[in-house]
């Protein structure tokens, strides 16, 4: 927009009122740059310090913490990618679009719930029921997405062309809870049935695999619940960006729903999903209240996903408060904390410049036919 | 063949599941925060157990768990009685019972229960009440100390209580440290209800009692209100003018666009890093050197040298700037160029264009900003772990003593409590009814802020685009 | 003409929001005016305390009995662990540090050379660390080298062998199967310092120990797992645990009862400590001295009864009672 052309001088006060005002807003705009500058100053000018330590105890230290974030961050994608992107998949290119505008809200309050209760209801109710019934858990992660393959299948040969597929996801509801309901009521009957014993009890003695209470597999399921909203929210936006006329141009070629989403949509919109991805992993890493919660906070460096482990936001949040001001340890972990902004920071810079590239992209594109 | 053909029809409903699967969880969620959060106010009914070696004891039932090393399962029973565990040497407020050690259960409408300071929950039955030389027992002293509790604090009699705990001998019980009493066994269901609602508001309106497992979180409210207003009255201001100025001051280049993408950015920055510049920088940095210039002459004890109100709010504010400056940019660009064009053509200055045409009309944008700010205040809990959270500050950061808004007293925030109440407390299994409370009132107040803001976005949504 | 129709802002939701912030400051002005107390009692201020956890219910009680007698007086307490207390009280940033065990040399070092004068050390209460497994676990005593080779990888207190699995203990050979889960407190806490220093022999910790954030924690998480174990302080035992006996010298098994630890007999029993920036040529501000006063009374020792701990021995409490 062009700035206003200076007037001729004829009210003096409205012109100083003008330039008090611009000087205002410029002085605090600045302020608000150098504050924002300031975090990333601070960080690094507090862990300068840390190349004075011995080399050999930060790298023990942080070696711990970086393999613990990650883990975590690895669970947790593993869980929130397939979910998310699924999610994305169905409201960006299956549901009408006043639907959409109702069902995204609604998924996005998943985002609402504060991580500190998440974080609560993972580790001090979730944890111990899912070590006490390790295959009913293990059955209600397997048993519902392939109960919805089984549900397609019913609502294919039973009802043919009376029910939109857009309201799928509303049946799927109570047909989900049910399946939940019998994988629960199934899975100690096939665990007698098949194993004889204990799940538990079975890796413990035969494959020599230790189970700890808080472990991987909680943090994944905990930070996935957290992170899918974040990862969903962009992934739809880039795949409803994609222009019809592409999809429509499939279609008009003789493709069907996977040949399309396959072929044109996921290609298309692939930059954005990428950034979206990138996005939910930098909110994986920097997650500190479920991952104090709901991990059992070992220093472990080991690979099995029923183990617990410990990652650089938790760690800054126990020990920070106790360490001396200006002492080794503050000044370590002053340098995690910073190792931790600037992996965020270059992450969501990544996603933020892939996902400009993909509108100028699309935008080309979608004029062109 | 047919199998691809098969999955190439069928994977449409693993999406499917992706969306149903998300909304139930969120709402499996939300179900058993109000389940057990509301239900944790309901007068439970109590029990007169006796088990197979004669013992007799009263209680509440919790949970029921299957025995780990033999067929069977065992009931967790609340006995409270804390004061009783010299003669009982289980001496813990809780048992785990065998179900086959259980001889008789029964429900007598007789068993009242206590909330007692400092001692915690009774439960047993009510012997006699003895006040001012008289003596009544039974239902006559169940009536006379329903009506003594009635009266407010300060105008009850005095009086002592003869209870009997079912597993030990009597004891008398002063009626001043009694707050409350009940016959759940007893109360119609009107009557249930009424007690349920006088918990609940005297959860929302009263401090904690008994080191954070009894009482409300009234401070924890007040404290997370005053915090969160503090905030936006910092952050409001400031990212107002920084998007005021990238939008409409400065001129459209490259630096803008790096800053922009900055600001993104940095709403994507873990919170634990603001903490962590708030501790260094504010209050190891800015507020010892305050001490030492203005507060000498407290010091040793720190008023700005250590976690507060004032570093809290400024950590927060900070943390909430990038997303107020991003929403109200989106208002302002919303905004059509022949708006401010028009301004000018009548002779507008910058500033009276800014005033009279163009904030008003951003308005709700700023408004959405404030709502998803305090959003993620009220939420937000690792930060202020490490700037400026009580574990119990039952002196609120507002009084009728001069300065009136204390910057330097440290506060209660709802978040930090659910963590504190759960694992800094003395027992979990006493505090999680509690917590499961706290975490519903949490979750509906930041649940409440959100749909508002959304809300207004979809209103601002549907005026794009229209023509002037 | 309706040149107009977009430049004013949304009516309703201005006004909305403008009664929305009015109530808001009015709701907090009103409920904050609190009335002016009838007597002005000379016992007033904020006391601020910052350190162990393990002490954290029994400061709150002690504030509230406070609080009931003298209104004007409030405590501000932090918990965090009772590393927390020690450098807080060497920064400044508070003058009461209740601690879970006894401040090291060093940190009493750092306080002398910092002030030029040595802390207050007040013994408030007694209160011991007890291993505890599931209630169901058939293990009933240890022995100190048993203890450390289980919880240590250093075995400084003599022990030939770790010990990692049920199957090695006598007890425990059938039943629980599989690794002994160990659960314990993290870096800042006074607890972790003292077990390691009395139980371990001041050797290492294993490095697949679960940390928690306080011990309430620690004992929820055993409750819940046959095959754990962990270490607490006695007041936050539950139902849901049992304390396991410990060998004394003479090799007689001493369960941790509130007697044995009251004496001293039970090996693991404690002290513990608040921490007072207290100048010796200064009397201490009266909020201060009422607290203490507090602590050491009759009442104050049946607070911490209350609380789960066990009360001072008489002569004890008697001998620091001067205020």
């Amino acid at each position: 927009m062009t700035p206003p052309q200076k007037l001729q001088g004829t009210q003096p006060l409205r012109q100083f009122q003008d330039r008090l005002a611009t000087c205002v807003i410029v002085v605090g705009a600045m302020a608000v740059l150098a504050a924002i500058l300031a975090i990333g100053v601070f960080l690094v000018w507090q862990s300068l310090p840390v190349l004075f330590i011995p080399l050999e105890t930060t790298v023990a230290k942080l070696s711990v913490l970086a393999w613990g974030t990650l883990k975590a961050a690895l669970a947790t994608l593993l869980f929130a990618i397939p979910v998310a992107l699924c999610a994305a998949v169905y409201t960006a290119l299956y549901l009408p679009a006043r639907w959409r505008s109702r069902i995204k809200p609604a998924l996005e309050m998943m985002e609402a719930v504060p991580g500190v209760v998440v974080g609560f209801i993972a580790g001090v109710i979730l944890a111990p029921w899912i070590e006490q019934h390790l295959a009913s858990a293990l059955a209600l992660l397997i048993w519902p997405p392939l109960s919805a393959l089984l549900a397609g299948l019913l609502w294919q040969t039973l009802t043919p062309h009376r029910l939109p597929f857009s309201q799928a996801w509303l049946w799927l509801i109570p047909w989900l809870l049910a399946m939940g309901w019998l994988a629960l009521w199934a899975a100690p009957l096939i665990e007698h049935q098949l194993l004889g014993d204990d799940l538990r009890r079975l890796l413990e003695t035969r494959l020599g695999v230790d189970y700890a209470t808080r472990n991987a597999l909680i943090v994944g399921m905990a930070m996935g619940f957290a992170v899918v909203p974040g990862i969903y929210a962009l992934a739809d936006d880039a795949l409803s960006e994609v222009p019809t006329s592409l999809l429509e141009g499939a279609q008009a070629l003789g493709a069907d729903r996977w040949q399309t989403l396959w072929r044109v949509a996921l290609p298309a919109a692939g930059p954005g999903i990428f950034s979206a991805v990138l996005i939910g992993a930098g909110r994986a890493v920097g997650e500190t209240m479920i991952v104090l919660m709901a991990s059992s906070n070992a220093a472990l460096t080991s690979a099995s996903p029923f183990e617990g482990m410990r990652t650089i936001a938790a760690a800054v949040a126990i020990e920070l408060p106790e360490a001396a001001p200006m002492s080794s340890t503050y000044h370590l972990l002053i340098f995690a904390a910073l190792v931790l902004f600037v992996f965020t920071f270059l992450v969501n810079t990544l996603a933020e410049v892939v996902r400009l590239r993909l509108r100028t992209r699309l935008q080309r594109r979608g004029g062109g036919a | 063949m047919s199998h691809n053909m098969a999955w190439r029809g069928l994977w449409p409903w693993l999406c499917a599941a992706s969306v149903a699967l998300s909304l139930l969880l969120l709402g499996l969620l939300l179900a058993l925060l109000l389940s057990r959060g509301l239900g944790h106010f309901w007068p439970a009914p109590l029990e007169a157990v006796t088990l197979t070696s004669g013992e007799t004891f009263a209680g509440e039932a919790i949970r029921e768990a299957k025995l780990p090393d033999q067929p069977g399962h065992e009931r967790l029973y609340f006995i409270g009685n804390r004061d009783s565990s010299e003669h009982d040497p289980h001496g813990a407020r809780f048992r785990w019972i065998n179900l086959e050690t259980i001889a008789q259960r029964d429900t007598s409408a007789r068993l009242v229960r206590l909330s007692r300071s400092p001692w915690g929950d009774f439960i047993g039955r009510l012997e006699a009440l003895e006040q001012g030389g008289q003596r009544l027992e039974g239902d006559a002293a169940w009536q006379a100390l329903s009506q003594a509790l009635a009266q407010p604090e300060n105008t009850r009699p005095d009086a002592q209580l003869m209870l009997q705990p079912l597993n030990g001998d009597a004891f008398m019980q002063p009626l001043e440290e009694v707050y409350r009493a009940s016959r759940p066994n007893a109360m119609t269901w009107l009557a249930k209800v009424r007690y349920w609602g006088t918990g609940v508001g005297q959860f929302l309106s009263q401090g904690p009692r008994a080191a954070n497992t009894g009482g409300g979180v009234w401070p924890a409210i007040f404290g997370t209100v005053v915090m969160v207003i503090v905030m936006s009255v910092i952050v409001m201001p400031f990212g107002v003018l920084a998007a005021i100025y990238l939008n409409e001051i400065a001129e459209q280049n490259r630096f803008t666009r790096l800053v922009r993408i900055g600001v993104r950015n940095l709403a994507g920055v873990p919170s634990i890093v603001y903490g962590v510049f708030g501790l260094g920088a504010f209050v190891y940095g800015i507020g010892s050197t305050l001490d030492e210039w203005f507060f000498s002459a407290r010091l040793p004890s720190p008023t700005f040298g250590t976690g507060g109100l004032l570093w809290a709010s400024l950590t927060l504010a900070l943390l909430t700037l990038p997303v107020v400056i991003v929403a109200t940019e989106e208002g302002l660009a919303r905004i059509p160029d022949a708006q401010r064009e028009g301004a000018v053509a009548l002779g507008a200055t910058r500033l009276e264009t800014l005033t009279r045409v163009v904030l008003p009309m951003a308005a709700p944008a700023m408004l959405t900003a404030l709502i998803l700010a305090v959003a993620r205040a009220a939420g937000e809990v690792a930060p202020l772990m490490l700037v400026g959270v009580a574990k119990l500050a039952p002196q609120v950061p507002i009084d009728a003593t001069f300065p009136y808004l204390h910057l330097e007293r440290k506060f209660m925030h709802l978040g930090y409590h659910i963590f504190d109440t759960a694992f800094h407390g003395d027992s979990m299994q006493a505090a999680i009814p509690l917590v499961y409370a706290t975490a519903l009132l949490l979750v509906l107040i930041v649940l409440v802020l959100n749909l508002t803001a959304i809300f207004l976005r979809h209103y601002l949504r549907r005026k794009r685009g229209q023509p002037c | 003409m309706r040149l107009n129709r977009h430049a004013t802002p949304p009516r309703l939701i201005t006004r909305l929001a403008a009664v929305a912030i009015a109530l808001a400051v009015a709701f907090v002005i009103t409920f904050s005016i609190t009335p002016a107390a009838a007597n002005t009692t000379p016992v007033r201020g904020t006391l601020g305390a910052v350190g162990s956890d393990t002490m954290a219910g029994l400061m709150l009680r002690w504030g509230e009995a406070l609080a009931q007698r003298y209104p004007d007086v409030t405590l501000q307490f932090q918990a965090g662990g009772s590393a927390n207390a020690a450098s807080a009280l060497i920064a400044g940033t508070a003058r009461l540090g209740p601690m879970s065990r006894p401040m090291t040399a060093t940190e009493k070092q750092r306080f002398a050379r910092r002030y030029g004068y040595p802390p207050l050390e007040l013994k408030v209460a007694r209160d011991a660390l007890v291993v505890v497994v599931h209630r169901h676990n058939p293990l009933r005593a240890l022995t100190r080298r048993q203890l450390d080779a289980i919880f240590s990888t250093t075995r400084h207190c003599g022990a030939a062998r770790p010990i990692l699995r049920w199957q090695a203990l006598d007890a425990t050979r059938d039943w629980p199967f599989g690794r002994i889960a160990l659960h314990g407190r993290n870096l800042a806490s006074g607890t972790h310092a003292l077990f390691q220093r009395r139980a371990l022999c001041g050797g290492e910790f294993r490095r697949d120990i679960s940390e928690h954030p306080g011990s309430a924690a620690v004992v929820a998480a055993v409750g819940e797992s046959p095959g754990a174990m962990g270490y607490a302080g006695y007041h936050h035992l539950s139902a849901a645990v049992r304390g396991v006996s410990l060998y004394n010298a003479a090799g007689k098994a001493i369960a941790p009862s509130r007697a044995a630890i009251q004496r001293g007999d039970y090996p693991l029993s404690r002290s513990l400590y608040l921490y007072v920036n207290a100048p010796p040529d200064a009397a201490l501000p009266p909020a201060e001295r009422a607290l203490l006063k507090l602590i050491f009374s009759p009442r104050g020792q049946q607070i911490a009864r209350a609380a789960g701990f066990v009360a001072l021995p008489e002569p004890q409490r008697k001998a620091q009672n001067r205020w």
